[in-house]
């Protein structure tokens, strides 16, 4: 059995930012006639978690060439798997806020979730320039 | 995502990947930690490449493998880890191989 050719990530970016803006359109069109406003907005940020699982999830496979890293192979393989991990869970949370939360908080927790993920992140990176500079 | 659970049913496999953890090693470092022959290291490493887990970059004379996980394949990892995921050994295509950690 022959394997299919994988496509290349151009066209995967492309597909992924088409699939967005369509599923957006059908939503923002759909909305007052076919779904109500909250359905709409519980849907849209559904998606939008999905989005940062996705991209997040090929993070830690994203590589640079040992040759042109400017800092140890380990702290930023660590960096990467961690930013990775940090960015699918805050993702999953922001969905999952959308599915189950009050409408009048969902959106609050689905921030607060993501925005937790994102500063541990810039924390860890903080932290790995200050023990960079201080050693 | 078959070559994914193929190279995880391998506890020889895992334990590469696991290593690989802690940073980039060289095929060297690493085949110095398991008792088998470098043929069989070898077809470990590729069968671990073929599944796009690792990645090798050849300077001179010396690899070097590093880990190119994603998140999901880093929680299947965990979880074949845990449960002690494994196949056949006549389902595999390289010689049965034990972790030197094993030794009795």
């Amino acid at each position: 059995m022959t394997e299919r050719p994988a496509s290349s990530p151009i066209t995967r970016s492309l597909i992924t930012a088409a699939l967005i803006l369509v599923s957006s359109a059908a939503l923002a069109l759909a909305s007052p006639a076919y779904l109500s406003a909250d359905l709409a907005q519980r849907l849209f940020g559904i998606m939008l978690g999905a989005v940062v699982v996705l991209y997040a999830n090929a993070i830690p496979k994203a590589l640079i060439p040992l040759a042109r890293m400017r800092c140890d192979p380990a702290t930023e393989q660590g960096l990467r798997r961690f930013t990775g991990w940090a960015l699918v869970l805050g993702g999953m949370g922001y969905a999952t806020a959308w599915l189950f939360a009050p409408m009048t908080s969902a959106w609050i927790l689905a921030i607060a979730l993501l925005g937790t993920a994102l500063l541990a992140v810039l924390l860890r990176y903080a932290w790995v320039v200050y023990a960079k500079r201080s050693s | 995502m078959s070559r994914v659970f193929k190279a995880l049913a391998d506890p020889t496999r895992r334990q590469v990947l696991q290593l690989l953890r802690r940073g980039p090693m060289t095929a060297g470092d690493l085949a110095e930690q398991f008792k088998v022959t470098k043929q069989t290291m070898s077809a470990h490493f590729a069968v671990l490449q073929a599944a796009e887990l690792i990645e090798s970059e050849k300077q001179g004379r010396t690899i070097t493998y590093r880990l190119r996980l994603s998140v999901l394949e880093d929680a299947l990892l965990a979880f074949a880890q845990t449960v002690g995921m494994q196949v056949k050994r006549d389902d595999e295509s390289v010689q049965s191989s034990v972790p030197r950690t094993e030794e009795s």
